[in-house]
């Protein structure tokens, strides 16, 4: 009798075990990718641009929001996106041109990335002329503002709730590098597409990066790929019976037996870095030493990729980040260290003796403001990392003095940052 | 599934003959979580150590058990009314708690309490070139306790929390966030069994099912999500 109360209470312990919740946030809205803006001629995207308040909606999206568009090349292709930073639980929209229609519209959904609300949403162009809302053309006189209105709903219901953002100011212009964890965010929040993946790559500009940090390790036979985590793992891949270290199978095995969580490939750094300089208008990739051993290829294919950018006229920075003493004696070992950028994540003084550009300490240290400024007198740049805590982004981007800041929430530092004065 | 070994590791130190509880209803066996009040003036004691399982959201593909000492110590004030003090720590990290409770017999064998506890935890952490982090919150527990003498040494006890954040502040170098927020963080269901462990020794020995926004211990790893995560817990005591 007494074993029965074992048994049970254990059974029971293991059921609770096994009860995890498993969190879900679909993209009620499919994209046509249609190359172009639709009716969005240039000047029109360069007067929307902005800082906007929120009248009707600021419930659920805060007092106000930043647009930006953003764009992604296809060969000859340019499709432009708009993007609405928010502010609140991490949240943006992603919207396109709907061009089928007469008037200024656009179509899309939004999403917070702390949770799994998100909804579709339609908003129309409208400029405020002498007091009433008229189309837009494209050229604002004095006294005209742009009104963006239109509906929100939640997941994939119609939407029917009002939203309504009225232009305030331009989007703060100072230099700043809002640098996206994992290609573009982290697979942990519900993105759409997976981490460390192409297409996440091609997303990043979306989400608010101007830059992007990525994981690079190398296969059984040598190939430089990207995953984060050091075994293949049901949390950033689908179920196919592999397991263990990523580095005991070969890219061929990868590439035919592997498929991240959204069902993509795990990419090479070669196609990434493909991708950035032929889709993207990403300024700076940080290549993550997740490796052990030495940099010689990944030196290779960086300095490979630097000389492409720059024959596409491309102002792109790759960099080769440090974050421990064993990448630091990679480093140093390498025959010929010129023309291969590296950020130091380690102190300032070995930051300086390696001669790095870039100094990226954590951002658990605080503001270190004493420190940054003294590295940047001396001429590097300073990043923080990964910051993702939306309150502590706030004061690090109107307190601090960095020069950039790595976090999986991209598009909160894209709204602190824009909306900053 | 340590839990599960140390249930049946524990099996045969089963206490044998005897009456059975409900010819004694109010005999008090050594206990700490079961849901009946010292006597007035009594003190009762336990001292343990409690494991926290990191969630995968967290900690992705680690999974560490992290062990904080686990002390608690019970007053009776009356015959039905005692208050309870509890220290967590991790040295770098500690949660105290004080609470009050009121029980009563419902049969000869089963026993139900009700309670409110406060806690505030805190949590610093100075490491080179990694950390230079602190953080403090207090927190409300409104509790019940249904426990159920099994046999004459074998005591269950299934407790429900739930979680109410009443203040957070977290600093990293001279930069400071506060939430304020009364907000419902979450919940946790225990599952205790308190019995003779060699000798005269008790041990309580159990599961708890946390089901919530934020877990102090975790307050370094500074969680985004606002969902809840699921943090089990095994506990295990030695009633002194």
């Amino acid at each position: 009798m007494k074993s029965t109360y074992y048994v049970l209470v254990g059974l029971l312990f293991l059921s609770f075990l096994g009860c995890r919740k498993q969190y879900e946030a679909p993209i009620p809205y499919t994209f046509t990718n249609t190359p172009g803006a639709g009716r969005f001629t240039k000047p029109t995207r360069l007067a929307m641009e902005g800082v906007y308040g929120v009248t009707d909606g600021s419930d659920q999206f805060g007092e106000q929001v930043a647009l930006k568009w953003t764009y992604v090349i296809n060969g000859a292709d340019t499709t432009h996106f708009l993007s609405i930073f928010t502010g609140v639980d991490v949240g943006f929209f992603n919207l396109q041109g709907e061009s089928k229609a007469d008037t200024l519209t656009l179509t899309g959904y939004w999403r917070k990335l702390v949770n799994t609300e998100t909804g579709r949403t339609q908003l129309t162009v409208h400029m405020k002329h002498n007091g009433q809302l008229q189309r837009f053309s494209g050229r604002l006189a004095a006294g005209d503002t742009l009104v963006i209105d239109g509906t929100y709903g939640n997941k994939a219901e119609e939407p029917a709730k009002k939203l309504t953002l009225k232009y305030r100011r331009p989007l703060n212009p100072k230099p700043f590098a809002i640098l996206a964890h994992r290609s573009g965010g982290r697979t942990s929040d519900l993105l759409s597409v997976s981490e460390n993946s192409v297409e996440i790559v091609k997303m990043a500009s979306r989400l608010g990066a101007t830059g992007i940090e990525i994981d690079v390790r190398y296969t059984k036979d040598g190939i430089p790929i990207l995953y984060h985590d050091n075994t293949l793992n049901l949390r950033l891949i689908q179920k196919n019976g592999l397991d263990g270290d990523i580095e005991k199978y070969t890219y061929q095995q990868l590439q035919t037996f592997v498929r991240l969580i959204n069902g993509e490939r795990i990419p090479t750094l070669e196609e990434v870095l493909e991708t950035v300089i032929n889709n993207t208008t990403l300024s700076f990739v940080w290549l993550d030493t997740k490796y052990i051993g030495p940099m010689d290829k990944v030196q290779a294919i960086q300095q490979k990729f630097l000389q492409r950018a720059a024959q596409a006229g491309r102002q792109l920075q790759i960099v080769i980040g440090l974050p421990t003493q064993g990448a630091v004696d990679a480093y140093k070992a390498l025959p010929n260290k010129s023309n291969t950028p590296i950020l130091c994540e380690l102190d300032t003084a070995i930051t300086q003796s390696l001669g790095a550009r870039i100094w990226a300490p954590r951002w658990t240290l605080g503001p270190q403001t004493d420190e940054v400024l003294a590295m940047k007198a001396r001429g590097h740049t300073v990043y923080v990392w990964t910051l993702d805590e939306p309150k502590f982004i706030e004061q690090f981007i109107s307190e601090g003095r960095f020069e950039g800041i790595l976090s999986n929430y991209s598009p909160v530092v894209a709204y602190y940052h824009y909306t900053g004065q | 599934m340590p839990g599960g070994l140390i249930l049946a590791a524990l099996l045969p130190v089963m206490g044998q003959g005897g009456l059975e509880p409900f010819q004694q209803p109010e005999r008090r066996q050594p206990e700490i979580f079961f849901p009946q009040a010292p006597r007035p003036g009594e003190w009762r004691k336990s001292i343990g150590l409690i494991f926290t399982t990191t969630p995968p959201e967290l900690t992705e593909e680690v999974r560490v058990s992290v062990p904080a000492i686990d002390a608690i110590i019970q007053h009776g004030i009356s015959r039905r009314w005692f208050v309870v003090g509890r220290l967590q720590t991790q040295i770098v990290q500690s949660n105290l708690l004080v609470g009050v409770r009121w029980a009563r017999p419902l049969t000869d064998r089963m026993f139900l309490s009700v309670g409110d506890d406060m806690t505030g935890w805190f949590g610093g952490l100075k490491v080179k070139d990694v950390f230079n982090s602190q953080a403090y919150g207090f927190e409300n527990l409104p509790n019940a306790s249904l426990g159920y003498r099994l046999t004459k040494d074998l005591q269950i006890t299934v407790r429900g929390e739930t979680i109410l954040d009443l203040y957070y502040r977290s600093e990293v170098g001279t930069l400071a966030i506060v939430d304020k927020k009364l907000q419902v963080n979450g919940g946790a269901i225990s599952f205790i069994l308190e019995q003779p462990f060699y000798g005269n020794r008790h041990v309580s020995l159990g599961f708890r099912a946390a089901y919530s926004n934020f877990n102090w211990q975790f307050w370094s790893l500074y969680d985004t999500f606002d969902r809840n995560l699921f943090y089990p817990q095994i506990i295990f005591g030695f009633i002194l």
